[in-house]
């Protein structure tokens, strides 16, 4: 037996370099990105509605890309609501990856947009290790998820700019302290910021979109 | 769960490196850096090694990971170096923190996102 060392390639050292040139196309058309990331049913889609509503109030013209393993429910929510919007089915991935986005945003309207938010697919592992190449990470967690949600997946909330805990107006009825969900997170990430939101009462959005830097 | 298109990035890889350079011998071990940060299964990359692998020349060959824990850069105090791990009663892995050890300011990453095939063991050919 005899060892051979060498560089034989990193596989997401390739994915980051994609994710730096997703930047650098978006940052061109003046496009400042979300990745919103978070378990299926937290109200990713619901929140991206409400924060869309209230930057066109402000003039600013948002658009929105869905992935999800198959289907385009999220899609068409997001052209009933009138934002410019692309659907990427990611066919049994569990994460959108820089690439599929590159893609995307070939085709994406891009110089019809202020705003974009890319919808990740609904999982709170895998997406953290694929960064996209947008500006700021969005973790939508809801009170229904249960109060340990940052334990379970403390690496994904490690690395993440911003959490917003959706879905407060439940949490009596679910014997949940959203409180504790926001100290697990302080722990693991002392300079992210929580936001507390109910996405259908439209409450915490306004301080959602403020600790995303709008 | 991204295990098995990862093990096959890393197979896909190696593979066009040895049609490139072709190397005398079998492939016994293949050594691979795994970044702290990521969330991966070690046992289920080697399982998906080993189902992957099936078939072609690296059949039979073994992943061997070794573990990269993360470093990172202060751009405020200048440290740089290992990142502070929080460990948790219950929560049974270490989690890195990305905030300063000295400081207490953001940081940059330099180590721990890692997912490369770093060297070979080789079976030595048969003597002429």
């Amino acid at each position: 037996m005899h060892d051979i060392t060498g560089s034989f390639g990193d596989v997401l050292q390739r994915q980051l370099e994609l994710a730096s040139q997703n930047f650098a196309l978006l940052k061109q058309h003046g496009v400042r990105a979300v990745n919103v990331m978070g378990a299926i049913g937290s109200g990713k889609t619901e929140l991206i509605l409400r924060m869309a509503e209230k930057l066109r109030e402000r003039g600013l013209r948002v658009g929105a890309i869905a992935g999800d393993v198959a289907g385009d429910d999220d899609y068409q929510r997001f052209r009933a609501a009138g934002l410019p919007a692309l659907q990427i089915n990611t066919g049994d991935q569990c994460h959108l990856d820089a690439h599929q986005v590159g893609h995307a945003l070939e085709e994406f309207p891009l110089g019809e947009v202020d705003v974009l938010f890319i919808e990740n697919v609904g999982n709170l592992v895998c997406p953290a290790d694929f960064p996209l190449g947008a500006d700021v990470d969005l973790v939508v967690i809801s009170v229904t998820e249960g109060d340990d949600m940052v334990r379970k997946h403390p690496k994904m909330f490690a690395q993440t700019d911003v959490v917003a805990i959706n879905k407060v107006d439940l949490a009596a009825f679910v014997g949940v302290d959203p409180e504790r969900i926001a100290a697990d997170y302080r722990k693991v990430n002392p300079h992210g910021r929580v936001v507390f939101t109910a996405a259908k009462s439209g409450r915490g959005v306004e301080e959602l979109l403020s600790a995303l830097g709008f | 769960m991204h295990e098995y298109s990862l093990a096959q990035a890393l197979l896909s890889g190696l593979q066009d490196y040895l049609r490139q350079h072709p190397i005398p011998g079998r492939v016994a071990k293949v050594h691979v850096r795994k970044g702290e940060l990521l969330s991966l299964s070690e046992w289920a990359l080697k399982e998906a090694w080993r189902i992957l692998t099936e078939g072609t020349e690296l059949s039979g060959s073994e992943l061997v990971l070794e573990s990269v824990p993360v470093r990172v850069r202060c751009p405020s105090c200048g440290y740089e170096g290992e990142a502070r791990y929080l460990t948790e009663e219950g929560w049974h892995i270490a989690v890195p923190v990305l905030s300063c050890p000295r400081c207490g300011s953001p940081v940059e990453i330099t180590e721990g996102r890692d997912l490369a095939i770093v060297g070979l063991t080789m079976t030595d050919p048969p003597a002429p």
